[in-house]
This record gives C-alpha cells, sequence and structure tokens, in this order.
C-alpha cells in the first residue's frame, strides 16, 4: 500500500477550468497542479490557484527538475519549489524520471535516460539532494518514450524500482504512458507493473495518446483508450486504492466531459478494489 | 561515438533536437516496424512544434499579420538562433521583438517589431507578481513641504513604455476583436503606450503626450518631483508646470500604478 493515504480521483487542473471549478465546485476529490504555472507569487493563476484551495485537496506536479540531467541542479528553481509548496502546502511533489536539456537549455521535453548503472548513481544522488533540500520525499513518474539506447543493461521499470530503493523516493504511475512504452519498445505492459515495488506507488496518472500503425505518440490530448482502462484495472488490483487523476495537457474538453471520464476511473478503481476484497474475504 | 557517458549521450541527442546532429543514430536501437529515423523524428518535430506553438500564443497578432507560413518561417529562425533557456516555456520568444528589428528577412517592416514588443508587455503585464496600489489619498497625506522630493515606486505590472511610429495598437486591436482588417500606418507623431494590469487582474494601456511620457520616464529612473518640474518647463509655461505635473501623479495613482510614496531622502 502507498505510504500516504489516497486522495481519490483527480484532475489536472487547468486554466480553462479555473471559473467552471469555482462556480459549480464539481465532484473531483482533489487537482493536480502543474508547478510552473504558479511560480510567480501573483497573477490570475495564483488568483484562482488560491481559491480552488480553499475547497480541494492539492498536489504539485514539476516538469523542469531535469533529475536525469547532467547539468547542476537548479537550485533558484527548486527554492521557488519550496516556496510554492509551504504556501499552498501540497499532499506531495512529483516531477519526471527523465532530462530536460544540457549546457543551460531546455529543450522542453521530457527526454529518456540510458538505462545504466551510471544513470542511476547519478539520479539517486541528486533525488537525495532534491529530497533534502525539499524535506520531504518526491514522488518520479514514469515518461513516454521511443528510443532506447543502446547503452541501456536493463527494463525501465527496474531501472526506476532501483532508483526509488536507493533514493528512497515514491513511484507516480502513469499508466498511459507504460502502454505507449510497451508498444514503442515491444514490452508486455503487465511485466512493468509487476516488476515495480509496490509499496512504492503513490499516484496513478490516466491519459489519452495517438495510435499509429506500429507505434504511439503519448500527446495528452485525447479520450482514455480502453487498453489503458484495462491496464488501470491491473493497477489497480495490485497497488490498491492508490490516488488516481486523469491528465489531459491539450485539447482541454469542457470540464463535464473529463468529469464522465473520471466516474469512468471512479468505477473500474472502485468496483477492482471491492472484488479484491471479497475475495480476500 | 568514443565518449559514451551520460553527458555525451545527453549532449548528443540535444544536438540532434536543435541542428539535426546525427551522431545519437549510432546509440539509438531501431526495430523493423519503427526505424531510428522515425523514432527520433517524433522527438525532433515535437521540439520544433512546441516551441512553435508557444510563440503563436504569445504573437498572436504578430502571427496574423505574417500569416501561417511567415510565421512558421519567422519562428523556425528564431528557434534556431535563440533556443530555450526558460524553465516554463511561457517565457520562450523574450526575444522575438529586437529579433524582428535586426533581422535582413523582417526588418523593412518595423510594424512587426513593434507588434511583438506590444504582445509581450501585454504577456508581461499579465504575468507579473502581485501588488497593492497606492489610493490617491497617499498624494493628499505628503506635507506640502515633501512635494519637492518626492519620488514613486511603481507597480511590478507596469511594463517598458512603448514607442510606436506605426498604428500597431489599433491593428492589434482590431485583430484581437476579430473586426475587418486596418491598414497599417504611419504615425504623424510617434506614440508612447503604457501598459500594465490593475487590481482587477485586467490588462490596461493607454497612450501617453509626449510631457507625460518623458515624466513617466524620469520618475521610473528615480528623479524626483522638484526634476520632473525642471524638465517640464520644456513643454509648458513655468506656471502650469507644478498643476500638470501633480495632475500626472494623480492620473498614475487613479490607474493603480504606484505601490509607494518615498519622501524620507529630502525631509527638512
Amino acid at each position: 500500500m502507498p505510504s500516504l493515504p489516497s486522495l481519490g480521483y483527480g484532475l489536472g487542473l487547468r486554466k480553462e477550468h479555473y471559473h467552471a471549478i469555482l462556480e459549480t465546485e464539481p465532484n473531483v476529490d482533489w487537482f493536480e497542479i502543474l508547478s510552473e504555472n504558479y511560480l510567480v507569487a501573483g497573477g490570475k493563476p495564483r488568483f484562482f490557484l488560491e481559491r480552488i484551495r480553499e475547497r480541494y485537496p492539492l498536489v504539485m506536479h514539476g516538469v523542469s527538475l531535469s533529475i536525469g540531467g547532467t547539468d547542476p541542479l537548479d537550485r533558484d528553481y527548486l527554492k521557488q519549489i519550496k516556496a510554492l509548496a509551504d504556501t499552498i502546502e501540497p499532499h506531495w511533489i512529483s516531477d519526471h524520471l527523465c532530462w530536460t536539456g544540457v549546457e543551460g537549455i531546455n529543450l522542453h521535453d521530457l527526454l529518456p535516460l540510458p538505462y545504466t548503472e551510471e544513470a542511476i548513481r547519478h539520479i539517486v544522488d541528486r533525488v537525495k539532494q532534491v529530497q533534502d533540500f525539499l524535506g520531504r520525499r518526491i514522488l518520479l513518474e514514469n515518461v513516454s518514450s521511443y528510443i532506447t539506447y543502446t547503452d541501456s543493461q536493463m527494463s525501465e521499470w527496474e531501472f526506476l524500482g532501483a532508483i526509488c530503493e536507493q533514493a528512497d523516493c515514491l513511484i507516480l504511475l502513469d499508466i498511459n504512458n507504460i502502454h505507449v512504452s510497451a508498444l514503442n519498445h515491444d514490452f508486455a505492459a503487465i511485466d512493468y507493473l509487476e516488476g515495480v515495488p509496490v509499496e512504492r506507488v503513490q499516484q496513478f496518472h490516466l491519459a489519452g495518446h495517438s495510435d499509429y500503425t506500429n507505434y504511439a505518440v503519448d500527446t495528452h490530448d485525447a479520450d482514455i483508450v480502453q487498453p489503458v482502462w484495462d491496464l488501470y484495472e491491473k493497477a489497480v488490483e495490485r497497488f490498491g486504492n492508490v490516488s488516481t487523476m486523469i491528465e489531459r495537457d491539450d485539447n482541454i474538453l469542457p470540464l463535464e466531459t473529463l468529469l464522465n471520464e473520471l466516474d469512468q476511473a471512479r468505477r473500474i478503481g472502485g468496483e477492482t478494489i471491492h472484488s479484491e476484497l471479497n475475495s480476500h474475504a | 561515438m568514443p565518449d559514451r557517458s551520460l553527458r555525451a549521450i545527453q549532449q548528443a541527442m540535444q544536438q540532434c533536437l536543435t541542428d539535426g546532429d546525427e551522431r545519437i543514430r549510432s546509440l539509438i536501437v531501431g526495430t523493423p516496424g519503427f526505424s531510428i529515423e522515425t523514432r527520433l523524428g517524433i522527438y525532433t518535430e515535437a521540439y520544433r512544434l512546441r516551441l512553435i506553438d508557444a510563440l503563436g500564443d504569445a504573437y498572436p497578432a504578430v502571427h496574423t499579420l505574417l500569416g501561417d507560413e511567415g510565421f512558421h518561417a519567422l519562428a523556425t529562425a528564431y528557434i534556431d538562433r535563440h533556443p530555450s533557456h526558460f524553465r516554463s516555456i511561457r517565457w520562450f520568444g523574450d526575444r522575438l521583438a529586437t529579433f524582428l528589428a535586426d533581422h535582413p528577412a523582417w526588418k523593412d517592416t518595423p510594424l512587426l517589431a513593434e507588434m511583438a514588443r506590444f504582445e509581450w508587455s501585454l504577456r508581461g503585464a499579465f504575468d507579473a507578481a502581485d501588488f497593492t496600489p497606492l489610493t490617491t489619498q497617499a498624494l493628499h497625506d505628503v506635507p506640502p513641504e515633501h512635494w519637492a522630493g518626492l519620488r514613486l515606486v511603481f507597480s511590478p505590472t507596469l511594463q517598458e513604455p512603448c514607442y510606436f511610429n506605426w498604428n500597431s495598437v489599433k491593428l492589434w486591436q482590431a485583430i484581437d476583436a476579430e473586426s475587418d482588417p486596418i491598414p497599417p500606418q504611419r504615425l504623424a507623431q510617434p506614440e508612447t503606450w503604457l501598459i500594465w494590469r490593475n487590481t482587477e487582474q485586467q490588462t490596461r494601456f493607454r497612450s501617453l503626450l509626449v510631457d507625460e511620457a518623458w515624466a513617466m520616464n524620469s520618475m521610473r529612473q528615480g528623479q524626483d518631483f522638484a526634476a520632473i518640474c525642471d524638465g517640464l518647463g520644456e513643454w509648458l509655461d513655468e506656471e502650469h508646470i507644478a498643476a500638470r505635473a501633480a495632475g500626472f501623479l494623480h492620473q498614475w495613482l487613479e490607474d493603480e500604478l504606484v505601490v509607494a510614496i518615498e519622501t524620507g531622502n529630502t525631509s527638512p
């Protein structure tokens, strides 16, 4: 079981929904914010965030940590993340197991790492520094990827698991990203789920993607497809009642439509946990 | 590739995205149905599209003026020249106005650089930190003997004034309202535009006459009220100066542009 209690079923907070959230107070258990959108203390984003925070639990999700990058950790960024966390008191803070650029450049992408012992040592050291600075454990999310490096010595889940064990950090498991990467790298998604240490998984992401003939591209701009729902069911069976949210980054739909999709997650999650409980009764 | 350290791999991958460098190809595994070229192509294409989209978000009116093809060419040239060093992609594009003003392909259409300048200022005002403005009462509370040394601290949302030779703001308004296009026109007199955000989170802008523009600039640079009055002699008769200068200050407070009044340095 995860180390913190489940928050239930959440959505990614998007500016397109600010007004609808405040006006209708929808049936969403919690929101995940994109940390980078709120680092400046002021302006419209913080204005709405303060109000939404009064009504809903929040978690922070970043895209700029570049935990696998080989430039020094960005101390200014970490200070801003800490300052935001001190203000809005999120239940947890997450970022991605990836790198985003070197030599000061930000490629604004979540780029995959070679799965090597060298990379593990490098990342474990950086995660420890980040956790010491923030004074809390962080969650690392698996990204979708399209390339495998010839130097990789292990599977992605072994890599993720080793880092989290050695650095004592937690996991944000993106179910869609597992599905996409499984198609692109020809592994069985279920093997990924079974290779991840259960006690470290703190949160799930669900999202949509684009399918091509021989591969899939993670776009986070479409409805969740049936194979991802099936994989989610398997994930709930293995990891239990883990905080689940739908992450939609583009082609933002009306809140109501996303609420319907979230209800589907609730249904699958609820039924799976119920039947698991019964089978153990 | 002789050096296969984590850093060397990342440098090679980055150069593939930014410059089309092919060294990384030898470090990637391809499969029959999904070639190395297609795999890397997903990253290189996404890299450019993401940055072009970010520029399009920041500069919708420049996009409209140039059309899809023209804007794509501009964005591509800008991305090659100024790759992002920003944490948030929202800040990418900060040098587009200067880029347009200097680049041989666009510098002969100075309206474009003005439009870029205006749009980036709107974004700057929108994104700036929160502030608490003073009301005009604060001005009434300044004792007469402190007026000469009075200085102002302006709102963090107030942008560098824009100096325009073209009807850029009118064009922007027409584009923003999606109304009928109006022709670009060179102005008879250059205009100074002030851009800021009020406490109701609305972005505001207005043009200034030349004396107000000068006074505003001088006060932003830290000059005091006495220096402003001296300088206004350039445009006004002696007897009208004090009232005109006080009128500016009053207006700036009404506009929610002022966060502090300092009189300390010249207290008697």
